[in-house]
């Protein structure tokens, strides 16, 4: 294990070195208007674009919760894929809504759609979220997540799978990319 | 046979010491399922026999507080009961205090002021009842307060939803007022990924003077949703009550049913049970010692445990199909067994798992920069942890040695007895060092289980009726603390009462004790995560 990191050490050195402009000169990369916007073509074209998550339990059991946070560990490292979690609503293309909605819960998911600039997407994760069936007959509960608020992507699970959970967000990434 | 000879002397000899104590102010008192002691006492002086008992025993234990509604039924009036929950530790029973109330303005005095651990249970009692405790203030806890009160009472029998108003009420906080001092506001929609809380510190500069938590976002009213359902329906709420523990609630679920069935789980099937309620425990404390090395700064240590974790809900995936181990544990054993040669590869991957946890282990506890900051961290003292009655590991961090797999053994635990670590510091450390030797405990258990399983079935197949009108209670020792399921069911053998109190249940009120004193505002995520409870099932 330690050993590992000691590997990643010594790799992540060589990955990271940049190629030196052309011509050998101290010149930096913004100081060059023309350079600066190829460089950003090449970017988008090899990074496509990034995506940022915003979580929203709205009632859920903590199970998709687990699977969300599994996805930031070691094995699935959802960043790999330009996908990351953020803190704010206001940076988030994506609403991760988990539960059936709560009604103690409503306000603030009608206020953090809200607080999430467009163009924006909203998945659904689990069957809380997706059919809210389970909990039709409770005094505490008022539905799906789409009684409230446009869904675009449902996952449907208990809990979904980390697996499912990547390719929904790598679906995102492709939905967004068609609406610009 | 003679051992449960004297068991059983033991348990009525405890039931006339109390009887002699309590003197006029039982009513009748009897003893039921074998060791339950129920005394039924006048509404007026609950106050005085709750405290008498919990004073004059050292190893008692408030469980939970359960009421109940009986709508008027023939000539019987509609009437409420509510039961006062004792677990005694020496001989092992559970001594319930019941009283009964009047449907017409119901009210007792109220226990907390002498057993604060009872706070939380009176405001729910009134939140969803309409109960009143007198004698202490009646926050509102589980229903916010755009809820209109009075008047609607959810978990009454007779209660219809129809269509209650959302109003956006603010909350109420008890905050101190001084120069300097400004609230800091968190939540209900956290910054990472957790559950929906609303935390709120009362600091001056970095120093935090006062800490209020608002709770119960989450509320779905399950244990209402429950009644009228078969026993078979509510095993899969219990099962969807949480979703870091959703074992040891299917288990504590299934074994308060099996009790009123008075049937036991056949021998492997307990073997199985308790090597999966093991792996839960895993499972849970390798997601909090990530989140404890996240919140202490420690990125690496965090990404290596969380990288554990999956290792371990993988190997539950492998045995049971499932990665929260749901579907599989059903009233009376198993739906279907786990193959030998798969328990074997499980403790192989284990064995792997364990050395590289015990270099992790190492680098952890020495670890300066993480030590730093965990020691002298949220401290609670032995006194405060009783009070309020922490249980699990935040318990163990105080000091004290409390464990239900030792203290109440079910499944194998009573032939197996686990070690149980304690550490009496109090703080983020100390609750730390809990789990990490427990995880080398759980490991070890799961190994000789795996190796010495006894062939055979794993469902009780043959099942008698459910006795009805009588509680059937199972405590079990989840990895966050224990849990007690509470089922009483009608005649027709459907749910009548099901009341979960949950191990997060009884530690937030931990989590607010530890927050104030000397930490100041970064300390507090330190704080949380050193408990790291669940939402779901304090809500439910």
């Amino acid at each position: 294990m330690l050993r590992m990191f000691q590997l990643w050490l010594q790799t992540t050195g060589k990955t990271l070195t940049l190629p030196r402009p052309k011509g050998g000169s101290e010149t930096r990369l913004h100081s060059n208007p023309k350079e600066m916007l190829e460089f950003r073509r090449g970017a988008r074209k090899a990074l496509t674009r990034s995506l940022l998550v915003r979580h929203l339990d709205v009632g859920s059991n903590n199970a998709e919760e687990a699977e969300l946070v599994a996805l930031g560990g070691p094995l699935y490292d959802l960043a790999q894929y330009g996908v990351d979690f953020t803190a704010s609503p206001r940076h988030a293309d994506v609403l991760a809504v988990t539960g059936p909605v709560t009604r103690q819960l409503k306000v603030a998911l009608e206020r953090t759609y809200a607080a999430t600039p467009n163009p924006k997407l909203v998945m659904a994760i689990g069957d809380g979220a997706c059919y809210g069936s389970a909990y039709e007959t409770s005094y505490a509960c008022l539905g799906p997540v789409d009684q409230f608020i446009s869904v675009d992507i449902y996952v449907p699970g208990d809990p979904p799978s980390p697996r499912e959970l990547i390719q929904a967000f790598l679906t995102c990434k492709q939905l967004l990319a068609e609406r610009n | 046979m003679k051992m449960k000879q004297t068991a059983s002397q033991e348990i009525f000899a405890l039931l006339e010491t109390i009887n002699q104590n309590l003197g006029e102010q039982v009513i009748r008192s009897y003893l039921q399922a074998g060791n339950q002691l129920v005394f039924h006492i006048p509404a007026t002086s609950i106050s005085q026999a709750a405290t008498w008992l919990f004073h004059q025993f050292t190893d008692i234990t408030l469980a939970t507080v359960v009421a109940s509604h009986e709508p008027p039924a023939g000539k019987n009036d509609a009437q409420f009961g509510v039961d006062f929950l004792f677990n005694i530790r020496q001989p092992q029973a559970w001594v319930i205090l019941k009283i009964e109330l009047p449907e017409a303005s119901p009210s007792y005095p109220a226990i907390s002021p002498t057993i604060p651990a009872a706070n939380w249970f009176e405001r729910e009692i009134h939140d969803l009842f309409g109960i009143r405790a007198t004698g202490t203030h009646l926050e509102p806890l589980v229903l916010h307060r755009d809820w209109p009160r009075p008047g609607h009472y959810p978990m009454r029998k007779d209660y219809t939803p129809a269509g209650i108003p959302i109003a956006e009420v603010p909350h109420q906080f008890h905050l101190t007022e001084g120069p300097g001092r400004h609230q800091v506001a968190v939540g209900p929609i956290h910054a990472g990924i957790i559950e929906p809380g609303h935390m709120r510190f009362n600091v001056t500069g970095e120093k935090i003077h006062q800490f209020n938590v608002q709770l119960f976002y989450t509320h779905k009213g399950i244990e209402k949703m429950a009644e009228g359902k078969t026993v078979q329906d509510g095993l899969n709420l219990a099962e969807h009550a949480c979703g870091m523990c959703a074992f040891s609630h299917s288990v504590a679920y299934a074994m308060a049913a099996e009790s009123l069935a008075s049937i036991q789980s056949p021998e492997r099937a307990s073997y199985l049970r308790t090597i999966l309620l093991e792996m839960e425990r895993l499972a849970n404390h390798f997601w909090d010692l990530s989140a404890i090395c996240q919140a202490g700064g420690f990125p690496f240590g965090a990404m290596l445990a969380a990288g554990f974790r999956e290792t371990i809900v993988q190997i539950c995936h492998d045995l049971t199909g499932h990665r929260f181990m749901r579907g599989i544990n059903t009233i009376g054993g198993f739906k279907r067994d786990i193959a030998n040669s798969r328990l074997k590869q499980a403790c192989r991957d284990l064995l792997c798992m364990r050395k590289e946890f015990d270099e992790w282990q190492a680098l952890i506890l020495g670890k300066g920069s993480l030590l730093d900051r965990l020691e002298k961290t949220g401290v609670i003292t032995k006194l405060t942890a009783r009070n309020v009655g922490l249980v699990g590991p935040a318990a163990r961090g105080s000091g004290i040695s409390q464990d239900v797999r030792r203290d109440y053994p079910y499944l194998m635990y009573g032939k197996f007895p686990p070690t149980i670590p304690t550490y009496p510091t109090g703080d983020a450390l100390s609750r730390t060092k809990v789990r990490i030797d427990e995880v080398s405990v759980s490991i070890r258990l799961i190994e000789f289980l795996a190796n010495n399983m006894p062939e055979g079935p794993v469902l009780e197949e043959d099942m008698p009726s459910y006795r009805a009108h009588q509680p059937g209670i199972m405590m079990v020792e989840s990895a966050k603390g224990s849990l007690v399921h509470w089922l009483v069911l009608d005649e027709t053998g459907r749910i009548d009462r099901w009341h979960v109190r949950s191990a997060s249940y009884m530690n937030w009120r931990g989590v607010a004790e530890a927050t104030i004193g000397d930490n100041i505002v970064p300390d507090a995520p330190l704080v949380n995560k050193s408990f790291n409870l669940c939402y779901a099932c304090v809500d439910r």
